[in-house]
């Protein structure tokens, strides 16, 4: 597939229109019920989900499953500090990211002790059945099989259970944290980042400290996710272990590699679309999950390189260059 | 004055649309002809057997709406799955509440769904009647729109424990269980009703999940000689436990089980009718699922789903959707929610002829349903127990 170069008039509409979105999104609630409302939340904590993990299997080229463990620690810190150390939910977002690169760190060390493919998909794997295991048998602090449920919350006067203001809460933590990643793909690190998915030992040889780059990324990775756990447990109230099992690591993974692997935009469209679909799907109980493989399949076949490879062929603003373009 | 009548003039019309959106809240999702019930379950998914208690209880509106339905209003279910997944059943929710607009809700399989659901509709306000879930934090502490239509963990923990003290001069009594929130939420209850009848258990035994062997178990309790044992086990471990206590001569020992174990399949499981034959089970219906009492039941399930394969979970919904239409009945035609819920909460003693216990709602206590039988095998064939020797 060939793509156009975009021009610097194109580059500065692709600009505009990273802006535009969010602001044309603020106007969302005005048409929108409390279960629209409630699907166009979970489509923003997926976007967050999938962007860290492309970042780890479509940047860094690191065969690893360990996203579903920054989720689960990501929404277990929310809710345990907001349930059991009675912290603002609010503060609890940064908190949360940052025990999930904690995480991204425990999970880049199999990584940097030259583990790589299968053997890291499954160490990774293993990591996330781990945790799942820690939440069902540390009750005191996680309530075991019964879940943990997050304290009722006022925020300028508004329960936070209102579908709205976590709306607005959960754009402003998206948007920061894409255009974070965004920043940081297009940098000298992001640079490095896809010369090490690239050939590593080719990277070393040019004086990149390849074991530093893999460390920050999944460190990284585990802090975006693990904010999108945080928003998680604000979104259905009550943190469960099954939510971070291996489902929701497929529907993850399908949501990687429907949007394209590796690619901003695609995190967006996979998360956007894989979120939807299912609730388009509740029309046929029972065989929704048929329908989401079948269309999942059809979209793999048909566009192998995802659903962001069919807006780069409309449009040049689409494309995704990770280095300086010239003016 | 003038200024008087003024400012109520003022304020009747600023008032008037709050109370007009009270009154249309009130009789959302329904109509002169139709109420409309959100029934959400695990319709999908590895949970999905348990939507058969769902199938069981929209037969019983197809029944209803057979016969005319309630005061000419037909029982139409909105049906939503959850996949037993908490993030799904609280879109379920929300569809049904905000999209939807049903009048109620019935239904939930899934205790940690139900659970997730319960500030959501809480807040929302309209009836929900969970009709499968077990979860005593669901419908405890008391919320005023939400009624439990099943024995709660709690009733079926106080019934394993009723069931053994009502054997005459037990007072040895031993609980095996898994070291899950499952297990305990049978053995806790068991172990509060034993304490309150002044008996202690003088073993307390743990026996993990997916272990094939239960010797050294069975070993402690040969040394204890209990009259009687608790075991809160899946249905895989209790056949293992029940072949290894026969295989150290304690086969004569009766052991009481949970909800979770079927009392067939554990015979199917071991493949030997001595090894069971001293065990019970807590079973919520009046009769064996192909006796005389349940055929009508069946029968009834069959004529609207000709397809459905029966289980013990098909039937365990229809008592809580009789209860609701009694309810419905007792409202009148001038129906809303408010009223319905007041008619549920004078719901007393209500015999559903299919669950062993009877629904009982009161304003303070929406837990309806007290206790459950046990069945167990009497002259080699499954039979229904009230207590002791004491057939249903």
């Amino acid at each position: 597939m060939s793509t156009t170069m975009p021009t610097s008039r194109q580059r500065r509409l692709r600009t505009w229109a990273f802006w535009a979105v969010p602001v044309l999104l603020l106007l969302t609630p005005l048409a929108t019920n409390a279960y629209t409302q409630f699907i166009i939340n979970g489509m923003l904590i997926s976007i967050l989900v999938t962007l860290g993990f492309t970042l780890v299997i479509g940047n860094l080229g690191q065969l690893a499953f360990a996203n579903t463990a920054f989720f689960g620690i990501g929404a277990y810190a929310s809710a345990i500090l907001s349930a059991k150390l009675g912290l603002p939910w609010i503060m609890t977002i940064p908190l949360a990211g940052a025990l999930g690169a904690l995480g991204g760190f425990l999970a880049s060390s199999a990584a940097l002790r030259g583990i790589r493919s299968y053997y890291l998909a499954i160490i990774t794997l293993a990591f996330g059945e781990l945790m799942r295991w820690a939440y069902l048998h540390t009750k005191p602090l996680t309530g075991g099989t019964d879940g943990l449920p997050l304290p009722r919350e006022t925020m300028f006067g508004i329960s936070l259970s209102d579908d709205t203001l976590k709306f607005y809460i959960f754009l402003a933590v998206t948007v920061v944290l894409v255009k974070a990643t965004l920043n940081l793909l297009r940098s000298r690190f992001g640079r490095a980042v896809m010369a090490v998915r690239e050939n590593e030992v080719a990277t070393a040889s040019l004086a990149i400290p390849t074991a530093r780059v893999i460390l920050t990324t999944f460190i990284w990775s585990g802090f975006v996710v693990g904010c999108a756990g945080a928003l998680f447990a604000r979104h259905v109230g009550h943190v469960f272990p099954e939510s971070f099992g291996m489902l929701h690591l497929i529907a993850s993974f399908a949501m990687v590699l429907v949007g394209g692997l590796g690619s901003v935009l695609g995190a967006v469209l996979g998360a956007v679309v894989l979120t939807a679909l299912p609730e388009y799907l509740r029309a046929f109980p029972g065989m929704e999950e048929l329908f989401f493989g079948l269309i999942v399949a059809a979209v793999l076949v048909a566009m192998p390189l995802g659903l962001a490879s069919l807006l780069r062929r409309l449009s040049p603003i689409f494309v995704e260059r990770y280095y300086r373009e010239e003016s | 004055m003038n200024k008087l009548t003024t400012f109520l003039t003022a304020a009747t019309l600023v008032a008037a649309p709050a109370f007009a959106q009270d009154d249309a809240w009130e009789t959302q999702g329904l109509t002169d002809d139709a109420i409309t019930i959100g029934v959400m379950g695990p319709f999908s998914g590895n949970a999905s057997s348990y939507s058969k208690a769902l199938i069981g209880m929209m037969a019983y509106y197809d029944k209803v709406n057979e016969e005319g339905g309630v005061h000419g209003r037909k029982l139409v279910a909105v049906q939503e799955d959850t996949a037993c997944d908490s993030a799904k059943g609280l879109a379920a929710a929300k569809k049904l509440i905000s999209q939807d607009e049903v009048f109620m809700l019935q239904g939930n399989s899934c205790s940690g769904v139900a659970l997730a659901l319960r500030p959501t509709i809480e807040e929302a306000g309209l009836p929900w009647i969970v009709a499968h879930a077990v979860s005593d934090s669901i419908s405890d502490p008391l919320a005023a729109n939400i009624f439990h239509g099943v024995p709660t963990g709690r009733a079926n923990g106080y019934a394993m424990a009723a069931f053994v003290l009502s054997k005459p001069d037990t007072k040895n009594v031993a609980i095996i269980e898994h070291s899950n929130d499952w297990a305990h939420s049978y053995s806790n209850p068991a172990r509060d009703y034993l304490k309150e009848h002044g008996v202690e258990p003088t073993a307390e035994l743990t026996m993990e999940r997916g272990q094939t062997d239960a010797t050294a178990q069975v070993l402690k309790l040969r040394q204890n000689k209990p009259d009687f044992i608790i075991a809160a086990l899946y249905e895989a471990e209790t056949a293992i436990f029940l072949r290894d206590l026969k295989k150290y001569g304690m086969g004569d020992i009766p052991v009481m089980g949970t909800a979770g174990t079927d009392l067939e399949n554990t015979l199917k499981r071991t493949g030997d009718f001595e090894t069971v034959q001293n065990y019970y089970v807590i079973h919520s219906y009046v009769d064996n699922l192909d006796g005389e009492k349940m055929k009508p039941w069946g029968d009834m399930i069959h004529k609207y789903y000709p397809d459905e394969e029966l289980s013990t979970f098909s039937f365990v919904s229809i008592g809580s959707a009789e209860a609701l239409v009694s309810a419905l009945e007792a409202v009148g035609p001038d129906l809303t929610r408010s009223k319905l819920i007041a008619a549920l909460e004078e719901v007393r003693d209500f015999d559903t002829g299919i669950l062993s216990d009877p629904i009982t709602w009161t304003p303070e206590d929406h837990q309806g349903v007290k206790g459950s039988a046990v069945a167990g095998f009497v002259d080699g064939e499954p039979t229904v127990l009230k207590a002791w020797g004491q057939p249903y």
